[in-house]
């Protein structure tokens, strides 16, 4: 069974749309990241899925809890751990104190809520903070400590929102190290960034959002999608229309004199080129796009413009 | 009641570490009590006949010695104070309550907590009326100590506590805390600015201060029987105004908002 299976949701804030028709499943130690330009409705989705917000559409089903449009989800916050933009703790009160404070509220016993403090301070190497303020904590430190909150009450889901932003070279490494362990250990992590080379490297798959989904990118695999950078000595338009539409072609757009062309898997391939030969389209160069993320997020996104969905 | 009690020891937690709140807290008491009790000291030994007359008259006082009249004059005067204060001092703490939240960026990931608005909201209104209703009782206990010592030495009469104030100050000003916290909890939730909120919520001690001004002035004497009405009028606004903001304040309203 997914950890979170994501069927027709949506939401609607201010009188728009912010997030329409969203489906997708993540499973149980993978990382999914959330990919989209500002206001494509990858933290509105996060908060979704944390309980925050009511959908008005759709269901999501997240660690076996239902969230529909009608129920309040407390079952459905404890199974969640939500990493929030900014790390959000009490600047006065000693790190320790803070992690107690939260672990008591996602329903821990004190002594218990102790213990998994203490031994996540040790497993971020922040025991030496326990008893200062958190306001004398680095920036890195405290995106540590925001992860050690996320994972206090042992959540099968965890949600990430910008989990590096703002961090120097080093805790960004760190911080990625934590999130690849999260997975080891089991947890589905969805993961919202605007940083693909953080995609790349950490996640299995990844969603592009633009309001809708406008596509899954198998980030890590031999049977991934992938993006083909066409070129032609005949009219790239005319071949444009003739390429949606193709089974396995998940998005087409004009790319200088030939097109870029986003396939569900490599073994698409041959069927496409031969698509276009049959076509009379006089193909004179194929070469599958370097960095494979990126081709597929600007394919996308211009798919989705094309059509409307995203302006 | 559990998770109510975290939140509450966080709040106090918190507030033990600001120095300034604190001070600002305590400095309006402070001066609330030091001045009339300066006042009386003063008028006790130097109020003149024609003005004991006067107050005696304006009041509806017994008479008695100077002392005596001054002590019960100040003493009828000055317990509407001790109302307005357990009203505004909780707006201090409680106009933060979720504004402050917003701004610290604490909001979200407490939200995200399957804590029930129920706790939270009771637990940060705890927090703000505690402390105001003690400040209040200490405040209250030091004026009235120090109005009998004054008068006790030259009238040998204790004129408080009596009836009226022990009511007003045991009972009512719990009551008016509760008041003027849910009401600034209730705009915090409401306004993005926490400033904004205390100003808006500091004018609910305009109605009290107006009494205050009509029983100086000798217009209206504010008795057990008023304070009883006010006693009963206020157990019902309270708990109309905790259940408006249970209903009203839900997760998604405070972060969009």
């Amino acid at each position: 069974m997914d950890a979170v299976a994501v069927e027709g949701l949506g939401k609607r804030l201010g009188g728009a749309w912010v997030v329409e028709g969203l489906s997708f499943a993540v499973g149980r130690g993978e990382i999914f990241g959330l990919l989209g330009p500002n206001g494509a409705g990858k933290t509105t989705t996060l908060r979704l899925l944390a309980g925050l917000y009511r959908p008005d559409q759709g269901s999501a089903t997240v660690a076996g809890e239902r969230l529909t449009t009608t129920a309040e989800p407390p079952a459905l916050r404890r199974a969640v751990g939500l990493l929030t933009e900014q790390p959000g703790f009490y600047e006065r009160l000693p790190v320790r104190y803070n992690l107690v404070y939260f672990a008591r509220l996602y329903g821990l016993p004190t002594v218990e809520a102790e213990r998994r403090a203490d031994a996540l301070l040790a497993r971020f190497h922040l025991t030496a903070k326990a008893d200062e303020p958190f306001a004398r904590l680095s920036r890195g430190m405290k995106q540590k400590l925001a992860i050690a909150r996320a994972v206090l009450h042992a959540p099968p889901v965890v949600l990430l929102d910008e989990p590096t932003v703002g961090l120097d070279p080093e805790a960004t490494r760190e911080v990625r190290a934590l999130i690849g362990e999260l997975a080891a250990e089991g947890r589905a992590v969805i993961l919202c960034t605007h940083q693909l080379a953080e995609v790349e490297r950490l996640c299995h798959r990844a969603a592009i959002l633009a309001r809708r989904l406008v596509g899954i990118h198998r980030v890590n695999g031999d049977d991934g999608a992938v993006t083909l950078l066409v070129t032609l000595a005949s009219d790239p338009s005319a071949a444009l229309a003739d390429v949606r539409g193709v089974d396995g072609v998940q998005a087409a757009a004009l790319n200088g004199d030939g097109l870029g062309i986003t396939l569900e898997t490599a073994a698409r391939i041959p069927e496409l080129l031969a698509h276009l030969a049959g076509r009379g389209h006089r193909l004179t160069s194929a070469t599958r796009a370097r960095h494979a993320l990126e081709e597929a997020y600007v394919a996308l996104l211009a798919e989705a413009r094309l059509s409307g969905v995203w302006s | 009641m559990r998770l109510t009690g975290v939140i509450l020891a966080r709040e106090l937690a918190e507030l033990r570490r600001a120095p300034l709140l604190l001070l600002s807290m305590a400095s309006l008491p402070a001066t609330l009590v030091g001045v009339p009790l300066v006042t009386v000291w003063y008028l006790v030994e130097r109020v003149s006949p024609v003005a004991l007359v006067f107050l005696e008259e304006l009041y509806g006082l017994d008479g008695g010695a100077p002392a005596q009249v001054v002590a019960e004059a100040a003493a009828l005067n000055w317990l509407p104070i001790f109302l307005v204060m357990p009203v505004f001092l909780p707006i201090l703490v409680a106009a933060q309550a979720i504004g402050g939240e917003r701004e610290r960026h604490t909001l979200e990931p407490l939200l995200a907590t399957p804590a029930p608005m129920v706790a939270i909201v009771l637990g940060k209104s705890l927090a703000a009326v505690v402390p105001a209703v003690l400040i209040t009782w200490a405040s209250a206990a030091v004026f009235v100590g120090g109005l009998d010592l004054l008068v006790y030495a030259r009238a040998g009469v204790l004129p408080l506590p009596d009836v009226v104030w022990v009511f007003a100050v045991v009972v009512l000003a719990p009551l008016l805390a509760l008041f003027g916290n849910t009401l600034a909890v209730l705009i915090s939730a409401r306004v993005s600015d926490p400033r904004a909120a205390q100003n808006l919520a500091a004018m609910s001690v305009v109605p009290l201060v107006g009494l205050l001004v009509a029983q100086l002035t000798g217009k209206v004497l504010l008795g057990l029987p008023f304070y009883l009405g006010l006693a009963a009028a206020l157990v019902a606004v309270d708990l109309a105004l905790i259940g408006l903001t249970v209903w009203l304040v839900d997760r998604e309203q405070l972060l969009v908002r």
